[in-house]
């Protein structure tokens, strides 16, 4: 490999993210995506999702310079059509059992915990394909690390949580990402993961606001519930199916609206934080988000997509990264002519997994 | 032209002068010199600038659009219909296997499933029978009543002797807040507690349990498990990581499917039900009064909700009843008065009881 002839000092560059999607050309894309989705039976969604990814990624200015989004639709089929393959030997095997008798039955419980485990396995798998398929000054990314560990580690986690009433969960959500920015390299450069910064930012504050706020929500509202209750003379056996039906949906609503509303202070921290612990050659990443904003974004993606179904999710990406991305400041200096193309091209197909869980973000 | 470029080697970026001609174009960039046929080109839009790059290669140049329109016209405009073309086939070809998903979902499986249902050797679907009626113990208890349960456990082996069938019906009064009755594969018969209570006479409940023997004799429990599977494999599968409304639109197709099979089902298992209580001698007139009753409940009725379930499974009731009616014949009393005393308190024993009826 060529030595840098450069003194280190006068190629150094800062370091300025911009994304400068125009949001109204999503609109159209998510006309074209939904038809085309309707028609085949959603087997267009690879394609979809490849050109949403593309058209963010080339929207993605990093000092004045677009990313790149080299990824294919026939590589994210590929990967469905071999977790298509993997889950009909599953159903097959859950359904066999089924004639073997009620024991045997209970011997498919260890599988559906094992596929915990696939979960996480499944989010890795799709961060290395798009890091893999993600290219800046011709230059690409790649994820090293294995994604079985990482499965396992998924599985750990959330039993650790379980057990401990969700306390757990931030740290896990942090212990989660190090593995995925820590493992992430630009050519031949890691990135790396600074746990200690990290926790600087405080996200079990919010978490006991959401924690403690669901808790008192839940009962004070069943309390409001039954008193209201107890001074009519609605009686719930005398009501219509109907009506009934209607009240229940009803009250979940407002409950699930509480829940995310709750979770919004929360959800914006634990951004703010694994943002904080992400290092690049000396780089730090700061995400300048407040709760508020956030909030507009998260409870406006929501009512977008209920009220369009669906079809919107092209655009509402779009913005979400736009948002996102626009209060990223990047704090150090990069000498880029020093970074090497690495020989890592990355999986040949992508995500079947992660789709066939529906978990894919972009 | 002038232009931005990668050597696609480290990520530096240099300033270059593009040299262009009729069918390639070339740039100096660090020693090397590229030199890419024009018709080999991949270029990316990306607003007034297009990125270019060569196939399989890293290196990327960044130039104006506009000076890329100009250099470029006698290649660009075939390769973007080329482009076109391409995805308009790929989508057809996309939408045909979509069609034969729906096909092979809607009319193959429901076709295959009563051949595949026949061909399903009566002692595998026993045992399928006897893994559910496990699982559904777990969630509807059985009543504690001996003497009532052995009164239909009797009735079940009695139907036997008019029935064709491989299986032994057995049936059982389980604790479950509906009003309803189910057949398992394999020959288990299950009546909830409210049915019981719903019934009037013996002649309802019977005609209730030879209609749930008659699926069994038909082999409509297995064919339904083979329907399920099929179309459950198919869907979650290929359409189980989609989201929106193109998913809603095949699971409505789904039921809708399913309601018709379940009502022709329906039709054919009140018929030969009928045709059972025939073959014993026993009176077949209580399956139109039980019908009418639960299709006319008064709305404000307090067990509607329960009348509505079984509705939902068992649907178009007052269309059954008249037809049940024009084919039922009078005979014995399917149970004796004081049999009939122990069905009727077949559930009374269940410390686990529901309140509020």
């Amino acid at each position: 490999m060529p030595e840098s002839m450069v003194a280190p000092d006068a190629a150094r560059e800062p370091l300025r993210l911009e994304q400068r999607a125009d949001l109204k050309s999503f609109l159209g894309l998510s006309l074209k995506n939904g038809l085309l989705n309707l028609v085949t039976l959603t087997l267009y969604r690879f394609w979809g999702k490849t050109e949403v990814r593309r058209r963010i990624w080339t929207s993605t200015y990093l000092n004045d310079e677009p990313f790149e989004y080299r990824g294919r639709g026939i590589e994210l089929f590929i990967g469905f059509l071999i977790a298509l393959g993997l889950g009909a030997v599953f159903l097959g095997l859950v359904f066999a059992v089924q004639f073997l008798g009620p024991v045997a039955a209970l011997l498919i419980l260890p599988a559906y915990i094992g596929l915990m485990a696939l979960i996480g396995f499944a989010m890795f798998a799709a961060f290395r394909y798009m890091a893999s398929r993600t290219a800046w000054r011709g230059v690409r990314f790649h994820l090293a690390g294995s994604g079985v560990k990482y499965g396992f580690r998924y599985l750990g986690y959330l039993w650790l949580s379980a057990l401990t009433l969700g306390w757990f969960w931030p740290a896990a959500q942090i212990r989660l990402a190090a593995p995925l920015w820590s493992g992430l390299h630009f050519g031949d450069r890691a990135f790396a993961f600074d746990m200690e910064d990290a926790k600087q930012e405080n996200v079990y504050g919010p978490f006991l606001l959401m924690w403690a706020g669901v808790i008192v929500f839940y009962f004070g509202f069943a309390g409001v519930a039954f008193a209201l209750f107890a001074a009519s003379d609605f009686d719930p056996e005398q009501a219509s199916p109907a009506a009934m039906m209607a009240f229940n949906y009803g009250l979940l609503l407002v409950f699930a609206l509480a829940v995310v509303l709750l979770s919004l202070p929360y959800r914006t921290a634990m951004m703010r934080c694994i943002a904080r612990g992400i290092r690049f050659d000396g780089v730090k990443v700061r995400l300048e988000v407040r709760t508020f904003a956030f909030a507009g974004l998260f409870l406006s993606n929501i009512v977008l997509l209920t009220i369009s179904l669906g079809f919107l999710m092209p655009f509402v990406q779009a913005r979400t990264a736009k948002f996102l991305f626009n209060r990223i400041k990047l704090v150090g200096e990069v000498d880029f002519a020093a970074i090497h193309q690495s020989p890592e091209t990355g999986p040949r197909q992508g995500e079947g997994l992660a789709d066939a869980f529906g978990l894919s973000i972009v | 032209m002038r232009g931005r470029a990668n050597d696609g080697r480290t990520a530096a970026a240099h300033d270059v002068e593009v040299e262009v001609n009729d069918w390639s174009l070339a740039f100096r960039l660090g020693g090397d010199e590229h030199l890419w046929p024009l018709s080999q080109i991949e270029a990316e839009p990306l607003g007034d600038l297009v990125r270019l790059s060569r196939r399989g290669e890293n290196a990327r140049l960044t130039v104006s659009a506009q000076d890329w329109r100009a250099a470029a016209a006698s290649v660009s405009k075939p390769v973007e219909r080329r482009r076109r073309r391409r995805e308009r086939r790929m989508v057809a070809a996309l939408a045909a296997a979509a069609a034969a998903i729906l096909l092979f979902v809607f009319v193959g499986v429901p076709w295959a499933s009563g051949p595949l249902a026949r061909a399903t050797p009566p002692g595998l679907e026993s045992q399928l029978g006897e893994t559910y009626a496990a699982q559904l113990g777990l969630v509807f208890p059985t009543c504690a009543g001996a003497d009532g349960q052995a009164v239909l456990h009797a009735f079940g082996d009695s139907l036997e002797e008019g029935m064709d069938t491989p299986f032994n019906i057995v049936v059982e009064a389980v604790e479950a807040p509906m009003v309803n009755a189910f057949a398992l594969p394999g020959g288990h018969v299950l009546v909830t507690d409210d049915l019981i209570a719903e019934a009037e006479s013996p002649d309802e409940l019977a005609a209730v349990i030879a209609h749930e023997a008659a699926h069994v004799e038909q082999r409509h429990v297995m064919q339904a498990v083979w329907r399920t599977v099929g179309l459950g494999m198919m869907l979650d599968l290929v359409v189980g990581g989609g989201t929106g409304a193109g998913q809603q639109a095949v699971l409505l197709a789904g039921s809708a499917t399913e309601l018709r099979y379940s009502r022709e089902a329906e039709a054919e298992a009140d018929r030969r039900g009928q045709e059972i209580l025939h073959a014993s001698g026993l009176s077949s007139q209580g399956m139109a009064p039980f019908f009418r009753r639960l299709a006319g409940r008064d709305p404000e009725d307090d067990r509607t909700k329960g009348v509505m379930e079984f509705l939902s499974t068992h649907p178009d009731s007052l269309r059954r009843a008249a037809v049940s009616q024009a084919r039922a014949r009078p005979g014995e009393l399917a149970i004796s008065a004081e049999d009939w005393a122990q069905v009727k308190a077949v559930c009374d024993g269940d410390p686990r009881r529901r309140s509020g009826r």
